[in-house]
């Protein structure tokens, strides 16, 4: 079952459909940058990296992240914080090589499209 | 810095559950993550509650939770490893949740299994007797059955010559080996040593250990038992008499008489065998036996035969061939001693039996129980009682679990209906509680596994043998794990349908789920637990009842003070009575006899046949009466303390009393005689020349029946005759400390018999050994019955438990209403009273039925009184009322405030 790239729809924010797919892609990379994050974090530091145009749905951050989990790319490590339990995220050894094909792959598609499209980006990564 | 307190954290977190979320790890990441949130908004200067508001916002509320949490587990459970891994992380969960129950489960499933892995391996072992040998399918042994007049025979003792002419006779035995029993031995190495008994010996011959694969370390098989005087010996009796040197070749001296060399070694015989000979003697020489070994007379049967078979040959064909044998063989020797007009058709025409059969020899150990067996056998019966045992005592422990599980299925039924209403699959909720019923059960398998091995060297004691866990057997650790499984999967499966079928929109509405199915079910259940449980305290009764009715019983003859001195054959030749005389005159001693037999079962005490009539009548079928033949000395009835209810003692002024005998009272109604007192019985006999004669006696009195064997045996015709048989002296004695009086016989002993071991028993002891295995069953079924009990109490225990749960509302608004902590009780007392009751019903028959067929094979028994079953019916009825009582009392006793505000 693909996870759906939810985001809400408001002014400055780009369409779910575009984000559609790239989630995965986030979640790998901002962990692989950052030894290890709860979901709040990530939703949080996405934001602040996309100025705000990408928000995360709690809907679709959380089946992402038990999928990647189940799939063996990520694993878990909870801490008692008071009365509540947090549950950090961190990439597994697969989950880095992972992360590193992945976004390859992704900065290629991206420069295609800008070629295809006759659109200039920064260059990704 | 952080805005949110504790109660906010709370008041979220019960919203969460409210909504629905029921994931536990889902609810604790949906916790922080909204705290967080909603920490932040807070910071921004809202309030609480709005800030909680605009934190739900962005999760879309209830739907968009629970869509998120249905999300999440789909997305878990695209991996069939993790789902598996979810699987078993909620079925620990779970488990943990309720300790109880769990460890009850698991503890009445452990015990359950321990019990059986034991009976298991016990029952494999008695399956495996006899197979380590090579040919084992192709040995048999020449079993005999006879019938003459009134008395039967079933023994395995044949004549000495039969093996060579059925051999001769039938192409299809490739060999024959035949044993000679004759008791123990006085063993020493070398003359001026210290003798010292031996009881497993057997004279035998060459073709020994060319039939059974018993190995031999050292000499030469082949010849080791057809060279003259040449005795094979175990590894233990080497290393015993003859350590650190080679035996072969070693002088071995028999009884003082037979000088022996030992020319094998052979492996120690496996337990697995119906045989444990420690010392073989070769037939071969000029020594008595092997001169018997050698004769040709068929109406002597002292050996015992066994055939090999060609390969492929036809055992069953075989036997049918082997009345023609007979007939022509033991036919024409019978008609050879009876002359006249005998003819063997005859004879089996009046209704008398003669035939030999052959037993293969892996059927010896648990279907023969025939006279002259090597030991006593094990029995196929006793197997079949064991193997019921152990399943009753599995099929109970699994009631328990399939008990409780279903028990627990109204305290579960909100997860269910909520686990389907988001998406859940009926396979899913099954497989979930496959995982935790698969769970219990291979933590109960652990469990057993390390109870048994702990608890087998202690059964190992009771039941006489040396079984293992084969830890390292892959066929072992292939059944453990398909039981596991299997026990698991059939336990946990009606619980698992049952659960999985509740219909979610009725239980999340807080319909009652209709349970009546599954409690007339689990009631039937408990009522089948609780009814086994009183089978086997009314049996583990019955045995303990026996067994004193036996120990108690009136005997005939006084079994306490006497000390039986054995093997007084080493005082020969001439030393006997003065060492009786000697003993007489020691403090403390009343009476003495010299005897061949004593009246209770002993070591080397084979018991002596012979056939009588009344002088004046004609020596046919009806007429004889076979009886035992006992000689003593003329203070034999003094000193056992027989009652003379006719007639007279033997008396040593009168010279005739060699000729007399003093019968007991069946001898004398087999006799048919009213006054026996004077009468004359006739027997045949062989003279010095080997010429048929008669011979006489006269009854001088009549005895009291006495009880000479165990009480599975009627009380056996039998007469005393003067005799010099020296097997035992037996003596009575009155002092306190026999202690002393032994060491003073000893004393006298030393001075007579040098050098010859000296050996003693006390009566009663001797007496208590007949009943060993009676009491070895008591110990069994007390054991594996307490553990019934226990396992049964257990689920009880956890079954009021749930019960009284479940009735906390009705409880509570009783209590409300007026009721008594007592009136309560008794109502939920008398729930569980009922199916103690139906229990009891049901089952006595049964019990009946199992304790009557037993008893049966006992000639002697206490019947079978209400005691039997008043017992049982307290003991279980106390054991069960306090299981539901601790429950119930803390139902009963609660406030019904507590329990009303709860709903």
């Amino acid at each position: 079952m693909q996870p759906q790239a939810m985001a809400t729809e408001t002014n400055d924010q780009h369409s779910s459909e575009l984000l559609k797919g790239t989630l995965q892609i986030i979640i790998l990379k901002l962990l692989s940058d950052n030894n290890s994050m709860y979901g709040y974090e990530i939703t949080q530091r996405v934001r602040e990296l996309s100025d705000d145009t990408i928000v995360l749905t709690e809907g679709s951050l959380y089946p992402t992240l038990h999928r990647l989990e189940a799939e063996g790319l990520l694993k878990t490590e909870t801490v008692q914080m008071g009365k509540r339990i947090r549950k950090y995220y961190s990439l597994t050894r697969q989950g880095k090589k992972s992360a590193t094909t992945k976004v390859d792959e992704f900065a290629s598609f991206v420069r295609t499209m800008s070629q295809v499209l006759n659109i200039k980006v920064a260059s990704a990564t | 810095m952080s805005m949110i307190t504790d109660e906010h954290i709370a008041y979220i977190s019960r919203d969460l559950h409210y909504r629905g979320i029921v994931e536990e790890h889902i609810q604790h990441e949906m916790l922080d993550h909204l705290c967080e949130q909603v920490d932040a908004n807070m910071t921004k200067g809202q309030r609480f509650i709005d800030a909680y508001e605009a934190a739900l916002i962005s999760l879309g509320y209830s739907e968009g939770l629970l869509k998120t949490q249905s999300l999440i587990i789909k997305s878990e459970h695209s991996n069939s490893l993790t789902m598996l891994h979810n699987y078993v992380t909620v079925a620990l969960r779970n488990l943990s949740r309720q300790k109880i129950y769990t460890l009850i489960n698991v503890f009445g499933l452990a015990v359950g299994l321990a019990a059986c892995l034991v009976i298991g391996l016990y029952i494999v072992q008695e399956f495996q007797f006899d197979s380590h040998h090579e040919y084992a399918d192709r040995i048999y042994r020449i079993d005999a059955h006879a019938k003459i007049g009134v008395n039967e025979f079933d023994m395995t003792y044949r004549s000495a010559v039969e093996a060579k002419d059925l051999q001769e006779t039938f192409e299809e035995i490739e060999a024959t080996v035949r044993f000679r029993q004759m008791g123990s031995y006085l063993v020493k190495t070398a003359e001026g040593n210290d003798n010292v008994k031996e009881s497993n010996v057997i004279w035998s011959e060459g073709t020994f250990f060319k039939v059974f694969s018993v190995p031999v370390l050292e000499g030469n098989a082949a010849t080791a038992l057809s060279q003259p005087h040449g005795v094979a010996i175990s590894k233990r009796m080497a290393d015993k008499y003859y350590s650190g040197k080679s035996a072969v070749g070693q002088p071995i001296i028999l009884d003082n008489a037979r000088y022996g060399i030992v020319s094998a070694v052979f492996e120690d015989m496996p337990a697995t065998s119906h045989f444990h000979f420690d010392i073989i003697i070769a037939f071969n020489g000029d020594w008595p036996i092997a001169r018997e070994a050698a004769s040709t007379d068929y109406l002597t049967e002292n050996f015992i035969t066994y055939i090999l078979l060609k390969p492929g040959a036809d055992a069953r064909a075989l036997g049918e061939k082997l009345p023609r044998f007979i007939k022509q063989h033991v036919g024409d020797a019978l008609a050879r001693a009876m002359g006249g007009d005998f003819s063997f058709d005859k004879f089996l025409e009046q209704g008398n039996r003669y035939s030999i059969t052959l037993r293969p020899l892996r059927d010896i150990h648990l279907h023969s129980n025939l006279k002259g067996e090597f030991e006593p056998n094990g029995s196929i019966s006793y197997v079949y009682v064991i193997a019921a045992v152990g399943i009753v005592i599995l099929l109970i422990a699994c009631i328990n679990f399939v008990n409780l599980s279903t028990a627990r299925a109204n305290t579960r039924a909100r997860e269910v209906g909520i686990r389907k209403a988001m998406g859940s699959l009926r396979i899913h909720l099954i497989r979930q509680f496959l995982t935790e019923s698969l769970l219990v059960s291979s933590a109960g398998f652990l469990i057993a596994l390390i109870m048994a091995w702990l608890f087998l060297p202690w059964f190992n004691h009771l039941a006489q043998r040396d079984l293992n866990i084969p830890w390292a057997s892959a066929t072992f650790i292939v059944i453990i794990l398909m039981s596991t499984i299997s026990v698991g999967v059939v336990a946990g499966l009606y619980p698992a349908f049952v659960l999985s079928a509740f219909n979610p929109a009725k239980v999340l509405k807080g319909e009652r789920i209709r349970t009546s199915g599954i409690s007339a079910f689990r009631n039937a259940l408990v009522v089948g637990q609780l009814g086994l449980t009183v089978l086997f305290t009314v049996v583990t009764l019955a045995i303990m009842q026996q067994l004193r009715f036996m120990q108690h019983k009136n005997l005939g003859y006084e079994k306490d003070h006497v000390i039986i001195i054995h093997d007084t054959y080493a005082l020969r030749p001439n030393n006997v009575n003065p060492f009786k005389n000697e003993v007489l005159n020691l403090q403390g001693v009343s009476t003495g006899t010299v005897s061949g037999y004593v009246p209770v079962e002993i070591e080397n005490a084979g018991r002596n046949n012979n056939t009588f009539w009344e002088e004046g009548k004609e020596p046919t079928g009806e007429n004889l009466v076979t009886f035992q033949r006992w000689s003593g000395d003329h203070d034999y009835i003094k000193t056992f303390g027989m009652k003379l209810l006719a007639g007279r003692d033997f008396s040593k002024d009168i010279k005739t009393d060699d000729q007399a005998v003093i019968i007991n009272e069946s001898a004398a109604r087999q006799f048919g005689m009213k006054d026996p007192v004077g009468q004359r019985i006739v027997k045949f006999d062989v003279g010095t020349q080997g010429q048929e004669q008669q011979q006489k006696w006269t009854i001088i009195g009549v005895i009291s029946d006495f009880h000479f064997t165990t009480m599975k045996e009627a009380i056996l015709p039998l007469g005393i005759f003067l005799g010099n048989t020296d097997g035992s002296v037996s003596f009575r004695y009155k002092t306190d400390n026999p202690k002393e009086l032994i060491a003073q016989m000893e004393n006298v002993w030393k001075r007579l018999a040098p050098n010859q071991p000296f050996n003693y028993s006390f009566m009663e002891n001797d007496f208590a050994n007949m009943y060993q295995a009676e009491e070895r069953l008591v110990k069994i079924f007390t054991l594996f019955s307490a553990m019934a009990i226990i396992i049964a109490c257990l689920g009880l225990f956890a079954l009021a438990s749930f019960v009284a749960q479940q009735r906390t509302r009705e409880i509570g608004i009783r209590k409300a209403l007026g009721a008594t902590v007592e009136s309560i009780l008794l109502l939920l007392l008398k729930d569980f009273g009922k199916l103690v009751l139906v229990a009891f019903i049901v089952f006595s028959p049964v019990a009946y039925f199992a304790v009557s067929s037993w008893l049966s094979s006992y000639a002697y028994n206490p019947g079978i009184g209400p005691s039997l079953y008043v017992i049982p019916a307290i003991i279980i009825s106390t054991i069960a009322a306090a299981a539901v009582l601790v429950q119930s009392i803390r139902a009963a006793t609660a406030n019904p405030v507590a329990s009303l505000r709860n709903e």
